[in-house]
């Protein structure tokens, strides 16, 4: 993928009379404050939409991706550095305001993501790797045509270097002091990128762009957003998703200081004050009755029973389909493995709860938000206010997290409800309740997976059948069917886009309710993954390696039980299966030699291997576990990942490390169960993380292919859950084939 | 309502109930301590009250009056030096998204202050587990503390 042409030449515009619209006064953050520096700063050589070099030396790299802990920023910026001849410091990151940067012909040319500016699919670095390095690259080759022209020299007497231009007798002219005559340079289209052994900034560990703003309270999130004038709404949510305010009863809340309004709405009651303390005392002294809602007194136990159910029969899709898996089932000389796994449904819980500001005024809509997809958020935002969805200006602040729970757009579209009442900016901030409650989860799954193996152990049959909500089929519906207002194509066409992007940029490969379980590594030659979609109103949601979260444990504990079956050691059955796939037999091998695999473990504790391609990202895990007092406990990970090129190694050890960790949280503990329609869940007491006295130790090695990069948000979780599962089955003799694990010790284990 | 805190006084108008965090975030206007979940079950919005750790968000403002309150914000020197503790966070590269980090710096910070360099893992476990970290940076904030604790060895 490169950075296209028509790209390029908007940004040309973009320098010499492209437009900065309308920058708020008193507002503190710090992504705008930039924009603002960047808009004042005459004589600015802005080459692409990614960069702008001021003449005061400044250098500020516009951002099309969030950063929500995952180190986009810090990879951009390396990117950017290492072709445009900058130290990194040097680079300035901010999030791009949708619909404030815009080309002379009115586009905004940050949306990167086929048409979109979003975050997901662990598909940052890739889709930037290209772009990214082409755009310093630009700025470099124009910035040594400035500094020749400017000499009157030839540009192969001049040399790059460290945000300077230097003559080969000496002279030398920083990029600030260019940038007004490299800005009347014609575009250099076609930059000569490095070749990967000319790296000096690519590879290396380098502190994070973010860390000083992250250790001294500097960061601006979303609640920290400050603006003249900003009032605080308090949303009293219904029990039920979708239930209506038929009553309330606010006399006093309405006489509470600093309280402005209260009022019911599409989704709740607000109570309007000018701090969020005044409004959230007030709001608990209102009364409300609450009539309908949108589950049906759903309940997850007894959809789960349904969806076991539907395994009896086949699936209603088949995604693949080789040989004769049948046939090979009811050989009278197989052992058949015939096993059912399930998953909860999972709320994403980041430590910052989903929070906007809107400030909707004629023709002038703007959001504070952090969220995943401004392009998403915008079109929510216009269809909830009823305007244009260019007159909508969306700022992110950092994002405290987001897991994939901040590409939806309900938290804003709240906002803007409330807003759209009250003349003046508003900011909602959800509870921690609230926010495990509001839906938008991880599908609650099941499948039943069979298998043959013949008398030598070989592997005759892999089957998969599936039962889960649809991702991408429910979210269109489900916005529809949660804001009646919203005009419902809109938001199927965004998803559709959005979906058009992934596999474009190849984060998913296939359907993601099968990822993972389809095209896979394994040399069995009868295979069959089939899928049957089930509907509910309760909206599910991209949950950090999506599919891959429940089809990595499930591929990877049955391959475990085929092992076993077979008779043979998990890792070398593995091993054996997966040799004419060299990347997934390198991490594999990698991660055997690292943790010592073979060697004897104490009584009561058990090893565990798995290994898992998402993403594009080739990840094997060992985990070392036992039960400790009917506890289930994780001692130590080892981990080999293999992401291509790594641009930053230690950003890759962080997302494995915190993959993990993530991953051990829903393995052991987590879940969303809903009664009567009624989400079971609220704050972290009942919906537990691990916590440091029960985080492992966790060792990370890269394999370092040499490939082009891909991502590393996601491909760390996946191989976790099964490996704990095989390591227990090892401890203990007991196989979990349900999640949470402690749950199903707890029924089964602890008999 | 006067309140000490990072060593200036300021009074505020707000009801005794009022948790201490919202005073520190909405009348003080210092915003690096942050609301996580409203129960004490987070850490994410830790200060120090008299020098030991404390929830801001279950602590009524009123109860706090006239102690030295200390935020993230008063860490650093006069003079722009970080703590060592947040020096250690940076080299360490602890944050992802940082969210909780001013809490688990907080929490940091007070238990040096009681152990120093003779800082064990079952101390970190122990001072540690009431701070969550969503994106996993536990083995990273484990390494930050003991190196900040062998920075504290140091002359000076």
């Amino acid at each position: 993928m490169s950075l296209d042409r028509r790209t390029f030449l908007q940004l040309a515009a973009l320098s010499s009379g492209g437009l900065l619209l309308g920058i708020t006064p008193g507002c503190a953050n710090p992504q705008q404050v930039r924009m603002e520096d960047i808009a004042g700063a005459s004589g600015r050589f802005s080459p692409n939409v990614f960069l702008t070099i001021t003449p005061d030396d400044r250098v500020f790299l516009a951002m099309n991706k969030s950063e929500m802990g995952q180190g986009v920023m810090t990879g951009a910026a390396a990117m950017i550095a290492e072709e445009l001849e900058v130290p990194l410091e040097k680079i300035e990151p901010f999030h791009t305001a949708k619909n404030e940067f815009r080309t002379s012909v009115g586009e905004a040319a940050i949306e990167t993501s086929a048409g979109m500016q979003i975050t997901g699919g662990s598909s940052s670095t890739p889709e930037n790797w290209v772009p990214m390095r082409t755009a310093g690259a630009c700025a470099r080759e124009m910035l040594v045509l400035a500094a020749a022209k400017t000499w009157g020299v030839s540009a192969s007497e001049c040399t790059a270097k460290a945000g300077a231009v230097i003559h080969t007798d000496g002279r030398k002219l920083t990029y600030g002091e260019l940038s007004k005559t490299a800005a009347s340079i014609p575009l250099v289209e076609n930059p000569k990128l490095k070749k990967p052994g000319e790296f000096n900034l690519i590879g290396s560990r380098v502190t994070r762009t973010d860390a000083f703003d992250k250790v001294t309270g500097r960061a601006v999130f979303g609640a920290d957003v400050r603006l003249e004038d900003l009032h605080n709404a308090y949303v009293i949510h219904p029990p039920t998703m979708g239930a209506q305010a038929s009553s309330f009863d606010a006399v006093e809340a309405k006489k509470m200081t600093g309280v402005l309004d209260v009022f019911a709405f599409e989704r709740g009651v607000a109570v309007v004050a000018k701090k969020y303390w005044q409004a959230r005392a007030a709001a608990a002294t209102v009364k409300v009755e609450w009539s309908g809602g949108l589950l049906n007194g759903l309940n997850s136990d007894a959809m789960m029973r349904d969806q076991i159910k539907q395994l009896e029969e086949s699936g209603t899709h088949t995604l693949e389909a080789e040989g004769d898996v049948d046939d090979a089932l009811e050989r009278d000389d197989v052992t058949v493995v015939d096993v059912v796994f399930d998953a909860p449904f999972l709320a994403h819980a980041p430590m910052e709860t989903q929070n906007a500001i809107v400030w909707v005024r004629e023709d002038d809509v703007r959001v504070w938000t952090p969220n995943q997809s401004p392009t998403i958020i915008a079109e929510g935002v216009a269809r909830v206010v009823g305007v244009d969805m260019s007159d909508v200006k969306v700022e992110t602040p950092m994002l405290g997290g987001g897991f994939g729970r901040k590409a939806a757009p309900d938290f804003a579209c709240e906002a803007a409800m409330i807003a759209k009442r009250v003349d003046k900016p508003v900011r909602v901030i959800w509870t921690r309740e609230y926010d495990t409650q509001a839906g938008y989860y991880r599908p609650q799954a099941v499948a039943r997976m069979r298998g043959a193996i013949d008398k030598r152990g070989n592997v005759l049959a892999y089957s998969y059948h599936g039962v889960s909500q649809s991702i991408f089929r429910d979210m269109s519906s489900m916005m529809g069917a949660m804001y009646p207002e919203w005009i419902p194509t809109i938001g199927k066409r965004l998803m559709v886009r959005a979906g058009v992007g992934f596999l474009e940029t190849g984060s998913f490969a296939d359907f993601l309710a099968t990822e993972g379980v389809t095209k896979i590594p394994y040399a069995i030659p009868n295979v069959r993954v089939e899928y049957t979609p089930v509907k509910t109103s309760l909206p599910v949601m991209f949950w950090r390696s999506v599919g891959h979260s429940f089809n990595g444990f499930m591929k990877e504990v049955f391959m475990d039980e085929l092992a076993i079956a077979a008779k043979k050691d998990p890792y070398t059955f593995r091993r054996d299966l997966i040799k004419d796939s060299p990347r997934d037999l390198a991490v594999l091998n990698k991660v055997a030699e690292m943790s010592n695999w073979g060697e004897p473990v104490e009584d009561g504790w058990g090893r565990g291997i798995a290994v898992h391609k998402s993403f594009g990202t080739y990840v094997a895990e060992v985990v070392e576990a036992g039960i400790v007092d009917g506890r289930i406990k994780v001692r130590k990970v080892w981990c080999a990942v293999d992401c291509g090129i790594a641009i930053n190694p230690d950003v890759v050890h962080a997302q494995m490390e915190g993959g993990i960790v993530f991953g051990l949280s829903a393995a052991i503990d987590q879940k969303i169960e809903l009664k009567d329609g009624v989400v079971q869940q609220g704050n972290f007491d009942s919906y537990p993380m691990i916590r440091m006295f029960e985080s492992p130790k966790i060792e990370v090695a890269i394999v370092n292919s040499g490939e082009d990069p891909t991502g590393v948000g996601e491909p760390g979780l996946p191989p976790v859950a099964p490996a704990l599962s095989n390591a227990l089955y090892q401890a203990t003799g007991v196989r979990l084939r349900s999640m949470p694990m402690q749950d199903a010790w707890d029924k089964e284990g602890a008999k | 309502m006067k309140l000490l805190i990072n060593g200036k006084q300021v009074t505020v108008d707000v009801p005794d109930d009022t948790p201490l965090l919202w005073v520190i975030r909405e009348e003080v206007g210092l915003t690096g301590t942050k609301f996580g979940c409203g129960k004490a079950l987070c850490g994410a919005c830790t200060v120090h009250v008299d020098g030991k750790p404390k929830r801001s968000c279950v602590t009524a403002v009123s109860s706090v009056q006239d102690k030295p309150i200390t935020t993230i914000e008063g860490l650093e020197a006069t003079d722009g030096t970080l703590h060592p503790v947040q020096a250690a966070w940076v080299e360490e590269n602890v944050p992802q998204c940082g969210f909780c980090q001013s809490g688990q710096i907080m929490a940091a910070v007070a238990l040096l202050a009681k152990k120093g360099k003779t800082v064990t893992d079952e101390d970190i476990d122990a001072a540690m587990s009431g701070n969550i970290c969503r994106c996993g940076t536990y083995p990273r904030i484990r390494k930050a503390i003991k190196r900040a604790a062998n920075a504290m060895e140091e002359p000076k």
